[in-house]
């Protein structure tokens, strides 16, 4: 049974930090509310986060890439802001010289 | 887990105006148990986490964390415009290859977390506008070069968490617009010369966690890569120009290797490249030579063998900030007076054994500077004359007989233990601001923290087995009136300061 | 010692602070800011915890070594990262690990950085970690507790 303030999916939960250990496969998500922080399991990291798995913990990390919504990884975004152009996983207002946006998408291409 | 079938053909909500023809929803209303919202002109379905032994009647785009070991191949029949897939975190033993032919729109599919063994060429044939592909912690045990060959506008893959062992040639061969690819945590031991050739585009490569005892020659093909990792393998060497090929290389990470041997000109022509960290290579006796890599800013050589430094270092080096030669042979310091943004220079454990006017003069922004273990005897009465904001000093266990203490005013931090032969008194109005003091002899405390003092709980004797409430006991200390300075070895009972 | 006054936001502002005490794990100094809780977790090389916007202190709640909880990274380098995101200062709560006092102190001790970190335990941690898992905002207020010297004089 696991104690109130601890997801579904949780391994090894804590009164005051949430979850401590996902089971496998799940990845750990350490989420702010106000001043607590406690960790909670996911199948996979919500919008603006990305998984990154290890054989001892999968994390949810944040996606730090500029006008990015979305990552694969610290370095590639899978989902720019509205309006914006992306190019090689990287966020433009415009498509980089030589590239343009290929009909009505927001993807440049060479 | 149970051999789940799936039954119904799948209905979705996709990326069609809302209200037009064929809105994706035909029967309307949530799958039981789902979460439905708006998003824009689509609507999210979500069936994670519910359970699920078999596929709902109508589809969520999103089936993590379910039982799923089998997709029927018209599962995603009608669903022309689906854009991501995300099926990880099931008990997939085989892609669901027919269940994929007419996904011409796909862009993200996610199979990580299953138990994918292999993927049979033409399995990926109708993705075509695939760009973002997980197929990380799986079963797979070779790279699936045909069914990977046939996702033309691939930009990311993760390979990582597998049982991949070996690299053949022309494995990505076809990639041209592959930016990202993870392959760590696997055994690779070995890469075909030609491994990586044809990945043009290629700016991210994670080859850590590995058996690689080679160091990766096949990256000379990447002439985009921007970062590169082969941290945690077992590589014993890193060959002369060994990044001649990767001009636009910014972070290299290697650590946990036993690296020995790296060829001189190792680093040369990484003018990208903003940090350098090599630890251990016991085999390297030089410094290397670092012409072209004029953009870096932390160079760590830390046990090699390097005797001396070239007097050229921040002639190659003009934007460095932190500098760690720790643990190295050196006897005779060049000028540093050029590497002008230098806020931090780590050279103890060395043989140093004198400090010129001329070796640290005019560094502006130099703020810790550590010499502690070597064998300093003399330090020229300018050497730190003209270091504004130098805050920390250790010349910890040198042979000084005396400090000139011109320049060291903003000190926060001074350490002049070990230097038995240092027994002048310091005195008190030439370091205004120090807080922590480590010296030779208890009674050059006395100027800064005063004769009636108590027990020192940063030297209070140890005392062992005892309870955390003795020991936050023990961390009590009085308070007393002069400026807080923790000084060490402290006045006392047995050091007084009374004579003085 | 450390005195630790916390004034929960939702009190009148007549009401006087708690009082609570902690000890120093090294320097000693003064430190005021909003009390903010940091998982363990989140003081890793791998996770980027958000900087903090307004001034905070963080508290840490130690689980006993016995749950395994993954170190990933030394205390020391914990607190150390902790202030790097902005923290004023970083409170420990070590009642169910007595050895991370220790581990602490001599880190500290060694470490020559200016770090304020202060260990809290039982009753005192009990009051800091109830404001947490209620999320009262709080301000805390680190002072050094003045004493007279405890031991005899040496006549």
């Amino acid at each position: 049974e696991v104690p109130p303030s601890c997801t579904r999916g949780c391994e090894l939960c804590s009164e005051y930090n949430g979850c401590l250990k996902c089971m496998p496969k799940l990845f750990i998500l350490l989420e702010r509310n106000d001043i607590r922080q406690i960790g909670v399991c996911l199948a996979s990291c919500p919008v603006g986060y990305f998984g990154v798995r290890n054989p001892d913990m999968n994390k949810c990390n944040k996606c730090r890439i500029e006008n990015c919504e979305d990552c694969f990884s610290r370095n590639f975004c899978t989902k720019c802001k509205e309006g914006l152009y992306s190019h090689k996983g990287r966020c433009y207002p415009s498509c980089p010289e030589g590239f343009s946006a290929t009909n009505g998408t927001t993807e440049c291409t060479s | 887990m149970p051999q789940t079938w799936l039954l119904f053909p799948l209905l979705l909500a996709v990326a069609a105006p809302r209200g037009a023809q064929g809105s994706g929803l035909r029967h309307g209303g949530c799958p039981s148990g789902c979460r439905c919202e708006e998003d824009g002109a689509r609507v999210r379905v979500d069936c994670s986490d519910l359970g699920l032994t078999a596929l709902p009647a109508n589809l969520s785009v999103r089936l993590a964390g379910n039982g799923l070991s089998h997709i029927h191949t018209g599962a995603f029949s009608g669903l022309e415009g689906l854009r991501v897939l995300m099926l990880q975190n099931n008990q997939l033993q085989q892609i669901p290859c027919e269940a994929l032919q007419n996904l011409r729109n796909l862009q993200s599919f996610r199979l990580d977390a299953n138990r994918i063994h292999s993927i049979p060429p033409g399995c990926f044939h109708s993705l075509v506008s695939l760009r973002h592909l997980w197929l990380d912690d799986n079963a797979l045990t070779e790279v699936p070069i045909q069914a990977l060959g046939e996702l033309s506008s691939l930009q990311a893959v993760t390979l990582a968490l597998n049982k991949i062992c070996h690299i053949p040639d022309h494995a990505f061969a076809t990639l041209s617009s592959l930016v990202v690819l993870h392959l760590h945590h696997n055994n690779i031991h070995s890469l075909g010369e030609k491994a990586f050739d044809g990945l043009w585009s290629l700016e991210t490569l994670d080859l850590s966690y590995n058996n690689l005892v080679e160091f990766p020659v096949p990256i000379k093909a990447l002439t985009n890569l921007k970062e590169l990792g082969f941290h945690s393998n077992s590589i014993r060497s890193i060959p002369e120009k060994a990044f001649v090929g990767n001009p636009l290389l910014q972070m290299i990470f290697f650590y946990d290797n036993p690296i020995q041997i790296v060829g001189k000109s190792a680093f040369q022509h990484l003018p990208e490249l903003r940090m350098l960290s090599l630890n251990g290579a016991a085999e390297v006796l030089e410094f290397p030579d670092l012409t072209g890599t004029k953009s870096l800013e932390s160079l760590t050589i830390t046990e090699a063998r390097i005797s001396s430094l070239p007097g050229s270092l921040c002639d190659q080096l003009p934007k460095l900030q932190a500098l760690d030669l720790s643990y190295n042979l050196i006897q005779h310091l060049p000028s540093f007076s050029r590497c002008r943004t230098i806020q931090k220079i780590d050279l103890h454990h060395n043989a140093i054994q004198e400090v010129r006017a001329g070796t640290f003069q005019g560094l502006m922004e130099l703020r810790a500077l550590d010499l502690s273990w070597n064998r300093v005897q003399s330090v020229e009465p300018h050497a730190f004359a003209d270091l504004p904001v130098l805050s920390k000093l250790d010349l910890s266990s040198n042979l000084l007989s005396s400090l000139p203490a011109a320049g060291l005013r903003g000190l926060t931090h001074l350490k002049l233990a070990g230097n038995d032969g240092l027994r002048e008194l310091i005195s008190a109005e030439d370091f205004p601001k120090l807080r922590v003091m480590e010296m030779p002899y208890a009674f050059q405390c006395c100027a800064f923290v005063g004769c009636e003092r108590s027990q020192d709980p940063w030297y209070a004797e140890e005392s062992e087995g005892h309870d955390l409430e003795d020991l936050l006991l023990e961390l009590e200390e009085d308070f007393t009136s002069k400026q807080s300075v923790q000084c060490s070895p402290a006045p006392g009972p047995f050091r007084p300061c009374y004579h003085l | 010692k450390a005195l630790i006054k916390v004034t929960p936001l939702r009190q009148e502002p007549t009401g006087k602070p708690i009082t609570l005490e902690g000890v120093f794990a090294g320097m000693k100094g003064h430190a005021e800011g909003r009390l903010m809780q940091s998982h363990p977790l989140s003081l890793c090389n791998t996770s980027e915890d958000e900087r903090q916007e307004n001034i905070f202190i963080s508290i840490v709640k130690l689980e006993s070594p016995e749950r395994q909880v993954p170190q990933c990274l030394p205390l020391l380098e914990k607190a150390r990262l902790a202030m790097k995101r902005g923290a004023q200062a970083v409170i420990f709560d070590v009642t169910d690990d007595a050895s991370a006092a220790v581990e602490l102190r001599e880190s500290l001790l060694n470490s020559g950085d200016y770090l304020l970190v202060v260990l809290v335990q039982a009753k005192d941690a009990e009051v800091l970690m109830g404001l947490v898992n209620r999320n009262e905002e709080a301000t805390v207020r680190i002072e050094t507790m003045s004493e007279t010297p405890k031991w005899a004089h040496y006549d």
